[in-house]
């Protein structure tokens, strides 16, 4: 079958053993790659009693494909594993060059199992892999190990973690090509406590497709459509994604201080706009992207680095009451060099702010104190004073100092940058988000702010579920594929499927591609179900149920989940305790799990 | 009871279709999605001048009362909504669209906005044109590759998330097909300015 690489590569730690065999094409059919086919694998291997930190958890790296195919933005690969910092399912998906690298070895997914007695890395070269001694690269910081492992742009690529994920901070991300995240949820902890420091492929097999001819129209219609929309041509290559940052303030939706405000006042001292006039050095991209949105920025402490993105500029902008761009691209970097996710580890220093305020933590930070910024992520990093606490994320460390309410978090995940008191949506999403409180499982953004595809009431409460779960379905299908979920700015779900089915030779229709990334978000749910939560798990930090925004176009505003949340369940086709039910997974084909 | 704003939503997108002879008095129907809910018009209502309560609420998935006021094309929009990923459709009935469908299998357009985000509308032909279930089920069928496709002889069906891009497609159809019909009455040859063109009609 064209588009698949057939193979998976299987490497235990512990013994040693390196396998491969072949893919399960009917599970690729119905998973397709990614996050889907990722979290199919991690259903069979990692049971709802394993501790994420232990040797019984896997690390899945997967592509799709269309991954390596030039299609636009297929550069991107996703890691699915148990999520240390929330106890979900997991997944995780980042672009650069590292994921097309790996498509080019041949294999559809590697699985690492097993811990390592010594740190080690793993070699990739073509099809055959090995694991190297790592003494020499263990505890160094992400730019030194990767420049260290020969990382080659196009030739050869590498992954690795930082001093967060080696000290098992819950928030570490894993990083590739440098200055990539596969950020949310603390992977970075999981391969740390492998024992594993890097992984580094070298490819050159090129992806087979099906209908050559079709795929070429679609490349080229994508092209032209990408070319046509004002954000993916304009807007995101011009000001990259912190472009949103005064949209998103100016409807009073950018939580502000740990979201005890929901308007800040130094957005415009931090946008994408401003970032241009300022640091900004030009605009850079990942592999077979034409959107052009990664920032290069320099400060005087930083030299030339990537970002920050809109979520990084808020984590350290607003949320920790910030106007300073220039402690923010340095906590940004730091953040890239020490390898840890840019949203959890600024709401973990706002609630530590918050807290400090409160006088539930003897410490300085208070909000807008940016010159600490920098001390208190090495800190958290190398886990030393307050950092041993801050290192497991905000929601334990609000816990351990008696208030679990300041985490603004999810499932223990930190929330993105929307206050959902003013985009309702956002609000439903981040209660049912399957890895905790993330706005990539199904963004309302392009509904309640930017009118893509086109503006509905962003306070609207009844019906909003529809469009919440079709975001979903539509994202966890793109996430699948693996794609940048930018393209659909410009692009309609219909492209894509067309040009899976031009890649693999198999016809999905568009509702076909949705159904499968409705069967993905339901094999998730099942997996959080085995683990042990429940419909009691799907809200959201008292203070945005209870406490009315208190700025401008928002004012007034709580979220009001509980009506969107059953309306929710009975659209799903779940039941009244969120628990999918026999006919809808008879209807996805999940009926075996 | 009917959110304030949905009704809002029906009454613009149903008064603009009128204003611009999408449909006739009482002709054309819209509806939402609701999870295993629609609302639709009420059978009979003027789309032109929707008044509140001549929306509708219904199952998807089987009858209750709300199926003795809904429009006669119930049944078409809950097979779409049981088939394909829409949480919206726009029935019209574009005047010139119909014309060009007595007389071909597809609508190819050649102005540039419909070329960029239709491609092709296929044209479905059933006998009985309305309110069948055959006729709901090659609707919904061809919706699965298309966000608008063309009954023949009687109007175009859309979907799209939003009642604004069901819409959308609508008059953009019925727009390129003002435009193939002014082209055709200059009836001067036609010089392609879209690369891969000839693509358009294997869409």
């Amino acid at each position: 079958m064209t588009g698949w690489n057939e193979k998976i590569l299987d490497i235990d730690l512990t013994s040693g053993s390196i396998k491969t065999y072949p893919l399960d094409m009917n599970m690729a059919r119905l998973f397709v790659g990614g996050r889907g086919l990722g979290g199919r694998l991690l259903w069979d291997l990692v049971g709802p009693g394993v501790d994420p930190l232990s040797p019984d958890n896997v690390l899945i790296f997967t592509n799709g494909p269309l991954t390596g195919t030039a299609y636009q933005t297929s550069n991107r690969f996703s890691v699915s594993t148990k999520s240390p910092l929330s106890g979900t399912i997991l997944d995780a998906n980042s672009g650069g060059f590292w994921g097309m690298q790996l498509k080019r070895t041949g294999y559809a997914a590697l699985i690492v199992r097993g811990r390592s007695e010594k740190p080690v890395y793993i070699e990739i070269k073509g099809e055959q892999a090995s694991i190297q001694n790592a003494a020499e690269t263990w505890g160094l910081r992400v730019s030194e190990v990767t420049n260290k492992l020969g990382q080659d742009k196009n030739r050869r690529n590498v992954l690795c973690i930082g001093p967060a994920g080696e000290k098992l901070s819950r928030i570490a991300a894993i990083m590739n090509d440098g200055q990539r995240a596969l950020g949310r949820g603390g992977s970075g902890a999981v391969m740390g406590s492998k024992n594993l420091k890097a992984i580094v492929v070298e490819g050159n097999q090129k992806t087979e497709i099906s209908d050559p001819e079709r795929y070429k129209f679609m490349v080229y219609e994508t092209r032209k459509l990408l070319a046509a929309s004002p954000l993916t041509s304009q807007a995101l290559p011009e000001f990259g994604t912190a472009v949103m940052m005064n949209l998103v303030n100016n409807v009073g939706a950018l939580a502000t201080r740990n979201h005890q405000h929901n308007m800040f006042e130094g957005a415009e001292a931090i946008s994408g706009e401003t970032l241009s006039e300022t640091y900004l050095v030009k605009n850079d991209a990942c592999w077979a992207c034409p959107i052009h949105c990664t920032r290069i920025s320099k400060t005087g402490k930083t030299g030339e680095v990537e970002g920050p993105e809109f979520q990084t500029a808020w984590a350290f902008g607003a949320q920790c009451g910030i106007a300073d761009l220039e402690a923010i691209i340095e906590a940004n970097y730091l953040c890239n060099d020490l390898g840890f996710d840019t949203i959890s580890a600024g709401s973990t220093v706002a609630c530590a702010m918050e807290l400090s305020e409160k006088g539930l933590v003897d410490s300085d930070l208070r909000f807008g104190r940016a010159d600490l910024l920098s001390s208190t992520l090495e800190d958290m990093a190398y886990r030393r004073g307050l950092g041993v606490d801050m290192a497991e994320g905000s929601w334990r460390l609000a816990k351990q100092y008696g208030a679990p309410e300041l985490s603004m978090s999810v499932k223990g995940l930190e929330m993105p940058a929307y206050d959902p008191r003013g985009m309702q949506g956002q609000g439903l999403l981040l209660a049912t988000s399957n890895r905790g409180a993330c706005h990539m499982r199904g963004n309302m953004l392009g509904l309640e702010v930017l009118g893509l595809p086109k503006l509905i009431d962003r306070f609207q409460i009844q019906g909003k579920s529809s469009y919440v779960i079709l975001n979903q379905n539509s994202n966890a299908a793109i996430d699948s594929l693996v794609l940048c979920k930018f393209t659909s700015m410009g692009v309609a779900d219909e492209y894509f499927a067309r040009t899976l089915s031009a890649v693999t030779g198999i016809q999905y229709a568009t509702g076909d591609m949705i159904k499968m990334g409705e069967r993905v978000w339901n094999l998730e749910r099942l997996y959080n179900l085995r683990a042990g939560f429940t419909s009691k798990d799907d809200t959201l930090p008292s203070r945005l149920l209870n406490e009315p925004a208190p700025d401008g176009p928002t004012k007034g505003w709580v979220v009001h989940l509980e009506p969107m949340l059953k309306e929710y369940y009975r659209a799903r086709g779940w039941d009244a305790n969120g628990v999918p039910t026999p006919q809808k997974l008879a209807e996805l084909e999940l009926k075996e799990l | 009871m009917i959110d304030e704003r949905i009704y809002e939503m029906f009454r613009e997108i149903g008064r603009d279709l009128y204003g611009q002879n999408m449909i006739s008095s009482h002709g054309g129907n819209l509806s939402i999605r609701l999870g295993d809910k629609v609302i639709i018009k009420r059978r009979g209502a003027m789309l032109g001048a929707l008044k509140p309560h001549d929306l509708i609420e219904t199952r998807i998935d089987k009858n209750d009362s709300g199926v003795a006021l809904a429009s006669t094309e119930l049944l078409v929009h809950r097979t779409i909504y049981k088939q394909t990923p829409a949480l919206a459709v726009c029935h019209c009935h574009p005047r010139t669209a119909i014309a060009f469908s007595l007389s071909r299998d597809e609508i190819v357009p050649i102005d540039n906005e419909a070329s960029y985000l239709l491609k092709k509308i296929p044209i479905v032909t059933e006998e009985f044109a309305s309110g069948t279930p055959q006729m709901a089920n090659k609707v919904a069928s061809a919706l699965q590759n298309y966000k608008i496709i063309m009954l023949r002889g009687h109007g175009s069906f859309s979907i799209g998330q939003t009642l604004d891009d069901a819409y959308f497609w609508s008059s953009t159809l019925e727009e390129a097909c003002q435009i193939m019909l002014a082209a055709k009455l200059i009836n001067e040859p036609f010089i392609e300015y879209r690369k891969m063109s000839e693509a358009y009609n294997k869409f």
